[in-house]
């Protein structure tokens, strides 16, 4: 007579449902991850925009604008909303795919002694919390954009969600050539 | 109709935007939430503790048991964090319109430079593993 099936066991073999029998459970999460990478990409460009469009704004064209110019001249109060709303989002598929990750990606890295890598993940999930609650101040400073007394905190707000994109993208990247879920 | 809605919605929108209650709002969220997100990671105190392996949340703090694969906290510490901000800053929408004023634009940008040095800290046993 067969003892009662471990929690772990029964845990995995529910993980997915119906969806498993149509593709393998790697696909289904790197399918995820690619979302999660699609959105960020387009974070990256609207913050990176914003942060070079309050660092070095434009105040006058004299003669044709070169590459840089066409960079930084962006209507950077525009992107604000978008940031918010694809921060939330790579956010929200990022978490998703920890779970995965969790069991999946970290143990192997641990057991291989990446404990560097591993550090800059956890570094990565604490910026990104951060960066989370930072979006309401970050979007109504945009939103007050012709306030003076928002000019500081709307450019270093800016700058510091730009470098932390930045980096949660890089370590995103350095992490999936460590160990993919494929 | 539809015309007068829209033209009638969109500068209370710019108002909702720009006013006091709504700076206090999120000036207070950006300040608590920083400081509340560290303060769980400080003192480990999650809303909940997440058990992928076995798919299973547990309320607070709980440990990685036996069989049952590791347990997640960063679930928690958000969720504490998303949970708490938005309280203390609806409450500091309370505060006389002058107080809300009162606070100090400067610590929502200071207080998550400061808190990077503390996270890298924070981490120290991944860095310094031997």
């Amino acid at each position: 007579m067969a003892g009662p099936e471990p929690d772990m066991l029964r845990a995995k073999k529910n993980i997915g449902g119906k969806r498993m029998d149509i593709i393998s459970v790697p696909t289904w999460w790197t399918i995820w991850m690619l979302f999660h990478l699609i959105v960020s990409v387009g974070l990256l460009g609207a913050l990176t925009h914003q942060a070079v469009a309050v660092m070095m704004p434009v105040r006058k064209m004299a003669g044709p604008a070169g590459f840089v110019t066409r960079f930084r001249a962006v209507p950077a109060p525009g992107y604000a909303f978008a940031v918010c709303i694809m921060w939330v989002i790579t956010f929200i598929l990022g978490s998703y795919i920890y779970i995965k990750y969790r069991t999946y990606i970290r143990i192997p890295i641990e057991q291989a002694g990446y404990w560097k890598t591993q550090g800059f993940f956890d570094f990565k999930e604490h910026v990104a919390s951060i960066g989370l609650v930072l979006l309401p101040a970050y979007w109504f400073f945009w939103k007050n954009a012709q306030d003076p007394e928002y000019d500081t905190a709307r450019k270093v707000l800016t700058i510091f969600l730009c470098v932390a994109c930045w980096f949660l993208f890089i370590v995103g990247h350095v992490l999936n050539n460590t160990r993919g879920f494929a | 109709m539809s015309t007068t809605n829209a033209t009638t919605a969109a500068p209370a929108r710019i108002a909702a935007a720009s006013s006091t209650k709504v700076r206090t709002f999120v000036v207070t969220v950006a300040i608590v939430g920083v400081l509340v997100y560290c303060i769980c990671l400080f003192f480990n105190l999650p809303a909940f503790t997440y058990h992928p392996a076995v798919n299973r949340v547990e309320l607070w703090w709980g440990p990685a048991r036996s069989g049952e694969g590791p347990a997640m906290y960063w679930y928690g510490w958000t969720v504490t964090t998303l949970i708490v901000s938005p309280i203390v800053g609806y409450l500091a929408t309370l505060l006389p319109e002058n107080v809300g004023k009162k606070i100090p634009l400067i610590l929502v940008w200071l207080l998550p430079i400061i808190a990077i040095p503390y996270l890298i800290w924070d981490l120290r046993q991944w860095w310094f593993h031997p």
